[in-house]
């Protein structure tokens, strides 16, 4: 009977209308859709026209306005030549990269003590505490903590360790290559992670008491509850938040330029910022050059999305994109 | 129905408002003129009309919507009256050249204003509203820009101008000239430097101290780097808890602008770490011992806690509001920064945060430059002037841009109504001849000041944004113009006075700064290498020579390049 059934409706040929029938009916959305498609076209696809000037060479003219002149691969030959460019792409790698663990991690550990935390008042005003700093723009952040870690006599960090006696000397924190990038990262996370806790925070909201119960009656200790019912119900969005900003880690620019220094750009120095002085630092900008390094950090974003897609389809069954 | 009806007009309305902003401006129309040049030869050359103007029947270009981009050395700004100087200014200057004209400042942010600059003239055009018709420029940044052909060669016109009878410093504009006589820019004033000011408070300190091993008694007593060196060492503990600093600056050197050694003299002494010419020939300074020394010099004084550590990041702004603070137990003794009237903007704030009040005017004391520096420059170093610039259209005439200079370069130095404008701002918001009295601190016994003019007397009036200061000046300094008032108005503030007085005695003049394409090209690059290595050094990274060797392993060939093509001009 059953087989019947099945084997009918596999029969039925589903009449569909044709395309402009369909259009037409729905022409009421289509029309709403067209701003939407103009703003895209406009906004995110005509720009990319300009990825052909990393062909070509620019020099202004009297008057205004650009004179282009093909150049070839040249831009690339020069780039992959240059010691500042490979050493701003190796940094952004690292940086992005640690910068996104490293944020992943904290926020997962916040969200599960929070999610522990039995007092709504207690929970409620941690929340607020750990949100705030990420409404503050990078400049004023870089401004604080600049002032904060000031080699000065008027920086509060090293002149309170010299009070208590733990240093000497002033530490110059945001000036020696092998410390700029370790404050950077705890300044991002006092930034960023109470943020980046909402997302972890709302799927732990989610997770079925009945599973604590079930696990507290097998026995289960507070913390074999947090390790085997927290985490694996957490482990899905984990994944999706690391893939997600796996793909744009390369666009990392506004909190380096705000907190690095000519004396840390050997660990600090990102493509974005190697582009702003390449473009904006010198009365002769040659855009096809900036115009080439960045068309060179989109293919290299592009392979890491076409990456990360690769990942969650083999990890979750199901792609990003 | 109707919900369909709805849709379609949101629709239809946001589609007209993302279009809206796609539309282009009109392209202006073309106009024939008949040019007579000097010679009398008539030529016919077509003449684009503009934002900026356009062309009159009788052939001559009328400057209508002037656009002009300024730094911070318009002191009128937004905050500060400028409404009023661009009324007064557009009615006086309307006035002269007969016809209507509409001003137009785009007052950029100090920090920021060579990169914006780049961006308005790259991507701009003439008369789009943003591409300025004139603009000030720094003299390494007109350096880096006379090369690019965008500035208009002004020199037949600064030739014949009218306030040429008046000039009485013909050599700082002749200085900005090529070797084969083009002007690109023009200097209003002379370019002016900096003075190491020296807190007399704790001077006085000093010479009463038992560290004072030197003998010094008065402020020209100091007069060797060792003799510097050990006032600094006093400054910088001066509470006895090593929390203070002996100086500050904003940078331990100005490697991104001529002439780069304005704000450590003492340590930098006779070097300069850039291009300049010696014996005829065009050298890299920063090759040189004298900087290898002068960075060591730096790096010692670091050491020993003789310079502020925030010296290395901070602006000028940060600087200095870090010398006149009214929490002077982490304040520094000795700044370097601009003669004249900074004497009395310095001494002013000073007073404003209550910092050695019963001192009054004589809170800072000029240090004369040390032997070291007299011995090899011959004294402070006077920069090269800031300039003006007129942008060039592109076609092949100059009656826009000598419109231009006739509208506002003329008038800036008429000698009269517009020049003051340019020089102590708008009547009766900055200055007055109109008989008044006020009160600055009316409320503060200790501060407080009465002033008094009588009717048909010139005065500076209050501050537009603080009534507790009176007015210092706008844009043109009066001591350093080029062409002085006819009008008879003098702010004779006699510690501006003292302060220009003793810098012209006590400077010399700046080297040339060098200019070609390869340099324009790579000075961005040069100037952050630079100024690392500089940094390293100071704070005990590395060594001088190792600093240099470095830049020379990384630069050495495009040095080599720029010092070729320089002594090929």
């Amino acid at each position: 009977m059953a087989k019947d059934v099945e084997e009918k409706t596999s029969s039925i040929k589903i009449q569909k209308k044709p395309l402009r029938l369909r259009i037409w009916n729905n022409r009421g959305f289509y029309l709403m859709f067209i701003p939407v498609f103009i703003f895209v076209l406009i906004m995110h696809y005509w720009p990319m026209l300009g990825v052909r000037y990393a062909f070509f060479s620019s020099k202004m003219v009297p008057g205004g306005g650009i004179k282009w002149t093909w150049v070839g691969a040249q831009h690339f030959i020069n780039m992959f030549k240059e010691r500042e460019f490979w050493m701003a792409f190796k940094n952004t790698l690292i940086i992005s990269v640690v910068k996104l663990l490293l944020n992943t991690f904290v926020a997962v550990l916040i969200s599960i003590f929070l999610n522990e935390m039995t007092s709504l008042v207690c929970k409620k005003f941690v929340q607020t505490v750990i949100y705030l700093p990420h409404f503050m723009s990078y400049a004023v952040v870089a401004a604080i903590f600049t002032l904060f870690l000031s080699p000065s006599s008027t920086g509060m960090i090293n002149e309170t360790l010299k009070d208590w006696g733990w240093i000497d000397k002033s530490i110059d924190f945001l000036h020696i290559s092998s410390m700029w990038r370790p404050v950077f990262y705890i300044i991002n996370l006092w930034k960023e992670t109470g943020w980046g806790t909402v997302i972890f925070f709302a799927t732990l909201s989610g997770i079925s008491p009945e599973l604590y119960e079930a696990a507290e009656i097998d026995g289960a200790t507070r913390f074999q509850k947090m390790r085997y019912v927290t985490l694996p119900a957490l482990s899905s969005t984990i994944i999706i938040v690391l893939i997600l900003n796996l793909a744009k880690v390369l666009n990392i620019f506004e909190p380096v330029f705000v907190l690095y220094n000519n004396r840390v750009f050997d660990s600090s120095d990102v493509i974005s910022t190697y582009v702003y002085r390449k473009t904006f630092m010198t009365a002769a900008t040659d855009y096809g050059y900036s115009t080439a390094v960045g068309l060179f950090k989109s293919v290299v974003g592009c392979i890491l999305m076409l990456g990360s897609n690769y990942a969650s389809k083999k990890i979750r069954g199901r792609g990003i994109i | 129905m109707k919900k369909r009806l709805v849709s379609i007009l949101m629709s239809s309305v946001m589609v007209v408002g993302t279009l809206a902003a796609c539309g282009g401006t009109e392209a202006g129309t073309t106009t024939q003129v008949e040019v007579t040049d000097d010679q009398g030869n008539t030529t016919t050359v077509e003449v684009k009309d503009t934002a900026t103007g356009d062309v009159t029947e009788e052939g001559k270009y009328e400057v209508k919507d002037l656009h002009i981009v300024v730094d911070g050395t318009l002191t009128a700004n937004v905050d500060n009256g400028q409404e009023a100087f661009i009324e007064q200014w557009e009615a006086a200057v309307s006035e002269k050249v007969g016809h209507e004209v509409k001003l137009t400042i785009d007052q950029l942010d100090h920090s920021d204003y060579a990169a914006t600059v780049q961006r308005y003239l790259t991507t701009g055009t003439v008369g789009d509203g943003q591409f300025p018709d004139a603009l000030i420029m720094s003299a390494g940044m007109f350096r880096e820009y006379q090369t690019t052909g965008l500035l208009w060669d002004m020199a037949a016109a600064y030739d014949k101008a009218e306030f040429q009878a008046r000039v009485t410093l013909p050599e700082v504009n002749l200085g900005i000239r090529t070797k084969d006589g083009k002007q690109y820019g023009f200097a209003p004033t002379y370019g002016n430097g900096c003075v190491s000011y020296v807190k007399a408070s704790w001077f006085n300190q000093y010479v009463a101290s038992d560290a004072n091993t030197d003998g010094v008694k008065t402020i020209e007593d100091v007069d060797t780097y060792e003799k510097y060196y050990n006032m600094l060492k006093f400054f910088s503990n001066i509470n006895g808890d090593n929390k203070t600093y002996g100086v500050i600056a904003a940078g331990f050197g100005k490697l991104d602008e001529a002439p780069f050694i304005n704000y450590m003299p003492e340590f930098w002494q006779g070097a300069y770490p850039s291009f300049y010419q010696k014996d005829g020939v065009w050298v890299d300074g920063f090759q040189e011992q004298a900087t290898i020394d002068a960075l060591d010099r730096l790096a010692q004084a670091y050491a020993d806690g003789l310079i502020d550590p925030d010296t290395e990041e901070a602006s000028t702004k940060d600087a200095r509001e870090k010398f006149f603070s009214n929490d002077q137990s982490t304040s520094e003794g000795v700044f370097t920064y601009w003669a004249g009237t900074w004497l009395r903007t310095l001494t002013d704030n000073m007073g404003k945060n209550d910092v050695d009040n019963e001192l009054a005017d004589e809170r800072l004391l000029q240090l004369p430059p040390i032997k070291e520096i007299t011995d090899t420059w011959g004294g402070y170093i006077n920069r090269e002037a800031p300039v003006w610039v007129i942008t060039d259209d592109g076609d092949d005439n100059s009656l826009r841009e000598q419109a231009i200079f006739d509208t506002l370069f003329e008038t800036m130095l008429d000698g009269d109504k517009v020049q003051t404008l340019w020089t102590y701002g708008a009547e009766d918001v900055h200055w007055s001849t109109k008989a008044e009295s006020f009160t600055t601190n009316p409320d503060d016994p200790e501060k407080k000041k009465d002033y008094e003019y009588a009717d048909g007397v010139f005065h500076l009036k209050q501050s537009p944004n603080d009534p507790n200061a009176v007015w210092k000046k706008n844009h043109l300094d009066p001591v350093l113009v080029i062409a002085p008032l006819t009008n008879g108005f003098v702010d004779d503030d006699p510690l501006v006075t003292k302060g220009n007085q003793f810098f012209t005695a006590h400077c010399v003049d700046a080297p040339v700064a060098a200019s070609s394409e390869t340099l324009t090209a790579e000075q961005s690059g040069l100037k952050d290498l630079k100024t690392t290595l500089m940094n390293k050094v100071v704070t005990g990274e590395m060594s001088g020579a190792d600093a240099v060797q470095s830049y020379i392993d990384e630069k050495g060939a495009i040095v080599d390049t720029i010092l070729g093509e320089l002594n090929a001009q």
